[in-house]
């Protein structure tokens, strides 16, 4: 068996040939561990890892390291998210650096949304922020490929012990230029990511067709792809979906199923369980990362129907 | 080019309150190309001042002069004479011709009057579009000729993020091209895509604002 | 002194400036001063509505009228391609100003016409007046003079 990057669960998961099962838990907007904990508590020993957003879509939350660290003492395996939107590299080093004093080993490498973003719902957000960006999430990735395999910071200073972490990236596999996205991924692996986290897929066919791109150029066998799946709740947010976020489409007949469905909820979760079946008949794919974004509580059935329960030990 | 914006009105308004007579001064280069700050704004903005100034009950006497650079002693020192005559200055040139202005007649407050966002090009009339951040370290030579410090949301090095939308434009602003899209286009005409698959490290921004205000000097040059 | 202090009574003063060519072809355009039905209308006959500069519309209003009504010619009719369009688009960002420093966007107004009439150019007149009529004089009578 290959030698460990950090050993983390989702890492040996994959390293010994299952397919992952990765959830993400959002962190609340406001001090309270309650509403994480909770989550906790539902989701316990369903999952490999659990992601831990880092102020998504640039909304102030509670930060990834505590809310990850609270995961942690809860016994569930954190999946840091680390944007670059937000941060310096002495600041996301020395984040990085506390992070895994606490024992947090797998960290999800982003260039983060922009802080436009955080105006462009029901909330004020902060659009009059400065970003930072002064690296880009390909560089973070090298940053932490850094630290954990030569124990060297950016800069080129030493730390006194490598870092032991499971780096993760995004991949968005049907934004265009789509030709130009295989080779993304391909520098993501490059800079260091071992494991990819993909954009939420509901054009399968789209989709296989970028990932046998990505095992022709040998790339599924360097990192561990897990297909993005997120829980359809109406046909509504499939629209809104297919429209305005960029890289996701949504074929007309799904579209057409949850419209028809007498049960939008129960439909959503069948959708979700076909979209996890199929991923794992697409040759290369090493699991998937379910979300059902502020409605965790119908992952556990679908996490069943999908055949992914109980967990492998590993 | 510069580009700059006029501040809003009540702002200048606020601003001017309370002084006798204001020289509003304009500058026929970069801001005069972007139509914010040449002579046709400054002959546009001062009856629009004096008007406010009116319908807030203030009375204040707004002179105008429009020199050929503010950025250039020379012509600055064209204005001694008005100078003179009032007791505040409001610029609408760039941040650097409003603060030679205020060197140079230290004694006056000197107001902006724009607000300076950018270094731009015109695409089209009436269009302005940013093209260079003066990072201080140029990648135009490896991105293609298209700049992904100024021109990208996120100064992405390494490529598009996941945002870019179908028609190629920018997740951040629908009226935006996703300018990774543009280099990728354009390496993919050359046949050098090959160019875009190497990774590029974390850049070096000291030699901008990032490494404290920046200072050039050329001995050569000097007296 | 203009017309409007003479009567010593408040008569909207409004200034057309107007395209020739939105006339009926071979009346005489009309020009100068007609004070007529409670308003005094100035008349500036103009090549092509675009001839409006944003610094001139605004210098007419500096000078105390109290509204001003630009004539064009309607879309696809001038004779300079797009003159009419680029003169709406100009009165168009002056009339948010106008609104930003609380003079009123009524007090600028651009109307389309063609084959008009001396009495349909200051029916447009008797309109902006009327618009106006809410605003009161333009506080900038008597100012600057």
């Amino acid at each position: 068996m290959k030698k460990m990057n950090a050993g983390t669960r989702l890492e040996r998961v994959v390293a010994a040939g299952h397919f992952a099962l990765t959830v993400e838990i959002g962190p609340p907007r406001g001090a309270n561990p309650e509403s994480v904990l909770k989550k906790a508590a539902l989701l316990k020993g369903l999952a490999d890892g659990y992601n831990v957003t880092d102020n998504q879509t640039a909304v102030v939350r509670m930060s990834s390291i505590a809310s990850a660290k609270i995961l942690l003492d809860a016994g569930l395996e954190p999946v840091m998210q680390m944007t670059c939107r937000d941060r310096n590299r002495i600041a996301i080093q020395s984040d990085l650096l506390g992070a895994s004093a606490f024992g947090i080993k797998n960290c999800l490498c982003l260039s983060g949304d922009h802080q436009k973003a955080s105006a462009a719902g029901k909330l004020k957000g902060h659009p009059g922020a400065k970003n930072v960006f002064d690296i880009d999430s390909v560089q973070l990735l090298a940053v932490l490929k850094g630290l954990r395999d030569e124990a060297v910071q950016e800069g080129g200073d030493s730390v006194d012990q490598a870092v032991p972490f499971f780096i993760g990236a995004a991949w968005t596999p049907l934004s265009p230029p789509l030709e130009f996205r295989v080779h993304r991924l391909a520098k993501k692996a490059a800079a260091g990511a071992d494991f990819i986290q993909t954009q939420a897929v509901y054009d399968i066919a789209a989709f296989a067709r970028q990932v046998a791109k990505a095992r022709e150029m040998g790339l599924t066998d360097r990192v561990a792809v897990l297909g993005g799946v997120i829980v359809p709740r109406s046909a509504k947010m499939l629209q809104y979906m297919n429209q305005s976020v960029p890289g996701v489409t949504v074929p007309d007949q799904i579209v057409k199923r949850m419209a028809d469905a007498p049960s939008p909820k129960q439909e959503g979760i069948r959708i979700a369980v076909e979209l996890i079946q199929a991923m794992r008949e697409i040759k290369g794919l090493k699991g998937v990362h379910l979300q059902a974004i502020e409605a965790e509580e119908i992952l556990p059935e679908i996490i069943k129907a999908a055949g992914l329960s109980p967990r492998p030990s590993v | 080019m510069i580009i700059a914006e006029w501040k809003p009105i009540p702002e200048l308004v606020s601003m001017l309150k309370g002084h006798k007579s204001v020289l509003l001064v304009g500058c026929a280069t970069c801001v005069a190309e972007c139509a914010a700050g040449g002579e046709r704004e400054v002959e546009t903005l001062a009856p629009l001042l004096r008007m406010a100034l009116k319908t807030e009950g203030v009375s204040v006497e707004i002179k105008r002069k429009t020199i050929e650079r503010q950025c250039e002693w020379e012509f600055v020192e064209a204005l001694a004479g008005e100078i003179e005559e009032v007791d505040a200055v409001l610029s609408i040139a760039c941040g650097i011709g409003v603060q030679a202005l205020s060197e140079r007649f230290a004694h006056l407050p000197v107001y902006p009057g724009v607000n300076t966002t950018s270094l731009a090009i015109r695409e089209q009339p009436g269009l302005w579009t940013a093209r260079c951040a003066a990072c201080g370290d140029c990648v135009l030579g490896e991105t293609f000729g298209l700049c992904p410090v100024a021109r990208c949301a996120k100064s992405l090095m390494n490529g598009p993020c996941g945002g870019t939308r179908h028609n190629g434009m920018c997740e951040v602003d629908e009226n935006v091209e996703c300018v990774w899209n543009l280099i990728y286009e354009r390496a993919k005409a050359r046949g050098e895509l090959q160019k875009l698959y190497e990774v590029r490290r974390a850049k070096n921004w000291s030699n901008s604002a990032h490494g404290g205000p920046k200072r050039m000097l050329r001995e050569d040059l000097r007296p | 002194m203009s017309a409007v202090e003479k009567q010593g009574e408040y008569q909207p003063e409004i200034v057309v400036l107007y395209c020739r060519n939105c006339l009926t072809p071979g009346i005489d355009p009309p020009s100068g001063v007609l004070a007529a039905g409670g308003i005094v209308a100035k008349y500036v006959p103009m090549p092509c509505s675009s001839k409006v500069e944003p610094s001139h519309l605004m210098k007419i209003l500096e000078r105390g009228a109290d509204g001003v009504e630009v004539v064009g010619c309607p879309d696809g009719q001038c004779g300079f391609l797009d003159g009419n369009r680029r003169a709406d688009k100009r009165v168009t960002r002056l009339r948010s100003l106008l609104a930003e420093i609380k003079l009123g966007e009524e007090r600028l107004c651009m109307n389309r016409g063609t084959r008009l009439t001396s009495e349909a150019l200051f029916a447009l007149a008797q309109k902006r007046a009327r618009a106006v009529a809410g605003l009161g004089p333009n506080p900038m009578k008597g100012v600057n003079r």
